[in-house]
């Protein structure tokens, strides 16, 4: 097994829609997946399109590349809706609007500061008293003060679109080699070599070209290549109630707490927001922590009490991947045949507009969009 | 037993007797369909123990109620579950709490299960002198060899079974422990701290060494029908009776693998139903299977001798005994359930119209708590499942986490005693308390072995393949929570080389209320034989908490004021 036109190293979203491009083009590709720490098969499903509270209470020094970042949002929740189509499966995307949650006036006046700010950068963003509120969100529980809307937010069921992403990529014969790790890569001749192990077993493969969308293991394979990437692998928990008739109809989160919360087309409802998760064992596998079921549920009651008598069926954890909030999207320098695909923060939405992009500049494309700010080359 | 009350089922009222559960009243009144499934059918109970999820009922407008866990109480109001069902209004909840707000209960040695397994290693760590917490998610401790009834429900034991489970429970009580029921473990934080609900409230408890004692639920095996109402597990059937003393309906039928299928046809008889025909998997009476029979003798010639009798019994009491038989499909009928037995290499056999049938195929270890905490696992094929792997004196490789019972390996209800015993003993020294004089879990240890030989030969007695997914057509539902057909199932699990989690993210098998208990099993077995996936513990869905369905005011009940 040798000679593909390019390597995508990580089977996340990133790296299956870098493939679906590159493959409709004629490449062949293959992908190489270790499956361990994925943000793909654990998210939560949102589209974010506002500024997520967390990263402006967590780091407040990004805000500015944040706020630059933010039209990059509406294009995402885009290209998923435009992706949707050319898959013909029914991927549940649903723009049914975000909230933003305030518990009082002082929150709502830091909303408002926000929303103004987010306005003038083109967001279809306003903010609603508790009566306006109330009438189009009456699940909101009487803490609620009032909130933010933010239009186009919403959400899909990842489990669907990984699916479907996943068999078209199979009928387009795009390789996938699952449970496989890349162990080294380095130049040969004008490609890349790349050492796998999988089940203990070795193997190697070489390509023309090969882009990074291993999340958070993107650091050490472009370590490998004498380039500082400095992704951070972070565990995050996320709970799931059992079924109810539809009862939450937008994306909901809070001002200055951790939690995002939406009902699925089923009927479950998916509650998450960054609360942490843990790794364990000597291959850090990711696992829950129970606190975090207490911290994250109690506040989705508070939020809208009626979940209070639902039941908690589930959890699971998953891996986000962290730098600087910014997307890393660009060649490595030093090599004119590797590209880095790391999305900023709210990184399944962005899933496959970065995935277009550097699938776009291993074909010498234009990307479409202003992308000099995310080049790798910044960590230096 | 004592005085009748009234609930209403849907438009109908029914008599019930307290301390029986509301689905025992409503089983005992002919009403098995209880909740209602996304995909349109309607289920009943099915493993009788809180397991299965498929007996939810809303009860005076709370969503969600497992009929089988829930007591009856005068004036119930029951619906069945619609899917989705609605939420009940609510505008205030609770302000915001954090973990480290929830009360926190303290002890020398908290024991999760109040069967066998846990009742004695409290009985063994409180003689030494230990401050000892059980937590039991039953109304009333005993597990499942004690079958213990509720007090209110005033029932006299039924046998010598019942009465030592009381007895034990006495002298628990007598000697100190501190025996919490109905608390619902639903996190393992470390090797000594749990998080349970208990009576609406969460609260953590811990101690300085903790013993698993949660013993074990039943195995599936998935035919087309078998999640028709009506049809359960062999144990459920049996909790109805002997913890509630409620019969599903006059005739029945019994069909699995295993010794328990046909005590509990003798002791449904007793309690007066038909049993008209019990199916054995196993070719009991094979020459093949005599060094295994003789064998039981020379360790346990009166459980033995026990066997032989409840096989007369059953006889005389008019039952048909097919052995090496299987039910291979069930279907409703006019009147009643048809369940039509065969060879489980196929062939059709005879037919028999019921009002209830009971599968039963063994057990599965309730280890998810041991695997949450990190414990180790080793796949042992003898029993097919995890067995937790511990030191001679019930320590997994957790330090100060012990782990007693079928929880660890299905070995019955009498070894289950000797690991209690011995688990208590040890943890008391551990903790450099003392023994009573002249105690030592030398006994215990003899004791022991002597039962691990009788199992070991009884199972070889019983042994039989599992037909785990042959018995299935193609429509039959192998995940019963989330409706995933065979034929939907292995098409994923022919898809490359999945791990279960990819096969579970691909058709939701696994992801239901249940949390993946019994299809669980059956995919990791499937995935191991076709693609020579190891069957260890990563072979298995990853054991997270809640290990049960939690209610998440329940989660926020907890705070400290
Ligand atoms: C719990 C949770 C909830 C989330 N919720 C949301 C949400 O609601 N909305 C949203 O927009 N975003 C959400 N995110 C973030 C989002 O999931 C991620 O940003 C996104 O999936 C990243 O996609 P990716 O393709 O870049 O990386 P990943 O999905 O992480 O994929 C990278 C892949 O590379 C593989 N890999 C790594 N190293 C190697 C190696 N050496 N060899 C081979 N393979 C390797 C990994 O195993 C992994 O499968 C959430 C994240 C988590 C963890
Ligand atoms: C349905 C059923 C019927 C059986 N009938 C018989 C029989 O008639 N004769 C026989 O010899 N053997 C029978 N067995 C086998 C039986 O399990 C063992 O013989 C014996 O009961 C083992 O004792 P134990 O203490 O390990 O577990 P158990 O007796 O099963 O006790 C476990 C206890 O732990 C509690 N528990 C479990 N999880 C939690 C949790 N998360 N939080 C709090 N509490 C929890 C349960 O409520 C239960 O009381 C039966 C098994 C099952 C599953
Ligand atoms: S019958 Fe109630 S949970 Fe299984």
């Amino acid at each position: 097994m040798s000679g593909f036109d390019v390597l995508v190293a990580g089977g996340g979203i990133v790296g299956m829609t870098a493939a679906l491009d590159l493959a409709r083009e004629g490449r062949s590709v293959i992908i190489v997946d270790e499956g361990r720490h994925s943000g793909t098969t654990a998210n939560a499903g949102s589209l974010h399109i506002q500024m997520q509270s967390r990263f402006i209470r967590m780091y407040p020094e990004q805000v500015a590349d944040l706020e630059r970042s933010l039209p990059l949002y509406p294009a995402g929740a885009a290209r998923w809706r435009e992706l949707e189509a050319e898959l013909g499966a029914d991927l549940e995307i649903k723009s049914s609007g975000g909230l933003m949650v305030a518990d009082d006036a002082g929150q709502f006046a830091f909303l408002a500061d926000k929303c103004a700010r987010e306005r003038r950068l083109g967001l279809d963003v306003h903010m609603l008293e508790r009566a306006e509120l109330a009438r189009i969100a009456p699940y909101l529980g009487e803490a609620v003060h009032g909130a933010e809307l933010c239009v186009e937010e919403g959400k899909l069921n990842p489990l669907k679109a990984n699916e479907a992403i996943r068999t078209t990529l199979q009928a387009l014969g795009v390789q996938r080699l699952d449970e496989t790790v890349i162990t080294a890569l380095s130049p040969a001749g004008h490609g890349i070599e790349a050492r796998l192990s999988h089940r203990g077993g070795q193997r190697s493969l070489s390509a023309g070209q090969v882009i990074l969308a291993a999340g958070s293991g993107t650091g050490q394979l472009a370590a490998m290549l004498g380039v500082t990437i400095p992704t951070v692998a972070e565990p995050l928990h996320v709970n799931v109630t059992e079924a109810t008739a539809p009862l939450i109809g937008h994306l909901v989160q809070h001002a200055e707490r951790m939690i995002t919360m939406k009902q699925l087309g089923a009927g479950q409802v998916v509650i998450g927001g960054g609360w942490p998760a843990r790794f364990t064992g000597p291959e850090e596998f990711p696992t829950v922590d129970p606190a975090s079921m207490i911290g994250n549920l109690s506040l989705a009651q508070h939020i809208v009490p009626r979940l209070g008598s639902l039941r908690v069926i589930r959890t699971w954890a998953g891996v986000n991947t962290t730098t600087d909030g910014q997307c890393v999207l660009g060649k490595l320098p030093g090599h004119d045949n590797v590209f880095s695909a790391v999305p900023g923060d709210a990184g399944y939405t962005l899933g496959p507009l970065v995935g277009r992009m550097a699938a776009a500049l291993a074909m010498g494309r234009d990307p479409g969009h202003d992308i000099a700010r995310f080049t790798p080359a910044r960590f230096g | 037993m004592s005085g009748r009350l009234t609930i209403t089922f849907e438009d109908r009222t029914i008599g019930a007797f307290p301390g029986q559960s509301l689905g025992a009243a409503l089983a005992a009144s002919g009403e098995l369909a209880l909740r209602h499934t996304a995909g349109g059918d309607c289920r009943g109970m099915f493993c009788g123990m809180g397991v299965c999820q498929d007996c939810l009922v809303t009860v005076d407008g709370a969503p969600n109620q497992r009929a089988c866990m829930v007591k009856v109480a005068d004036g119930m109001v029951v619906r069945r579950q619609a899917a989705p069902g609605e939420t009940p209004p609510a505008r205030v909840g609770a302000a915001p709490i954090l973990f480290e707000n929830l009360q926190t209960v303290t002890a020398d040695v908290l024991v999760i299960g109040g069967g066998a397994g846990g009742l004695s290693a409290a009985l063994a760590a409180r003689s030494c002198g230990l401050d000892v917490l059980l937590l039991d998610e039953r109304q009333t401790a005993g597990g499942q060899y004690y079958k213990q009834p509720s007090a209110a429900l005033k029932a006299e034991p039924l046998d010598r079974q019942q009465r030592d489970g009381a007895a034990l429970r006495q002298r628990c009580e007598g000697a100190g422990v501190r025996i919490i029921d109905g608390a619902e473990t639903f996190a393992a934080l470390d090797a000594g701290s749990v998080m349970a609900t208990h009576a609406g409230r969460t609260a953590v408890y811990r101690a300085r060494a903790m013993v698993i004692a949660t013993g074990a639920y039943e195995r599936a095996v998935p035919i087309p029908g078998w999640t028709l109402p009506g049809v359960m597990t062999t144990g459920a059937l049996q909790t109805l009776w002997r913890s509630h003393r409620a019969l599903p309906g006059r005739r029945i039928l019994i069909a699995g693998n295993g010794p328990l299928n046909l005590q509990v046809a003798c002791e449904v008889m007793a309690a007066g139903a038909d049993v008209v025909a019990v199916a054995e998997a196993a070719a009991l009476f094979a020459p093949a299977r005599a060094g295994a029979a003789l064998r039981m003798v020379l360790h346990d010639p009166a459980l033995t001798a026990t066997g032989l009798a409840l096989m007369a019994r059953a006889r005389l009491g008019g039952a048909t005994l097919h052995f090496g038989a299987v039910a291979r499909g069930i279907s409703a009928v006019e009147g009643g359930l048809e369940v039509e037995l065969g060879s489980a290499t196929g062939g059709h056999g005879e037919r028999f119209v019921v009002d209830a049938v009971a599968l039963g195929y063994g057990f599965q270890p309730s280890n998810e708590l041991l695997r949450a905490l990190g414990a180790r696992h080793d796949y042992d094929p003898g029993i097919r499942a995890l067995r937790t792997v511990r030191t001679r004196e019930c320590e997994t490789t957790v330090p100060n986490l012990f782990a007693v019972g079928d929880a660890c390996g299905l070995g019955g209800a009498p070894a289950a005693l000797a690991e209690g015993e011995i688990a208590g003993l040890a943890i008391a020294e551990r903790l450099g308390a003392r023994s009573p004089a002249g105690v030592s879990a030398d006994a215990a240890h003899r004791r022991l072995e002597g039962h691990r030989r009788f199992q070991a030969a009884l199972w070889r007695l019983y042994d039989a393949p599992s037909p785990r997914l042959s018995l299935a057509d193609d429509a039959t539902l192998i995940c019963r929570c989330e409706e995933v057909s065979k034929a939907a199932l292995l098409a994923a699990m022919a898809d490359g080389e999945p791990s279960i989690g990819a096969v579970k993210r691909r058709t939701r098998a696994g992801m239901g209320r249940c949390q993946g208990r019994y299809c669980g099993p059956l995919i990791a077995a499937h995935l191991a034989e076709e693609t020579g996936r190891p069957l260890d513990e990563r072979a298995l869905f990853a054991p997270r908490a809640p290990v049960k369905p939690v209610t998440i005011s329940d989660l926020v009940g907890g705070s400290a004021p």
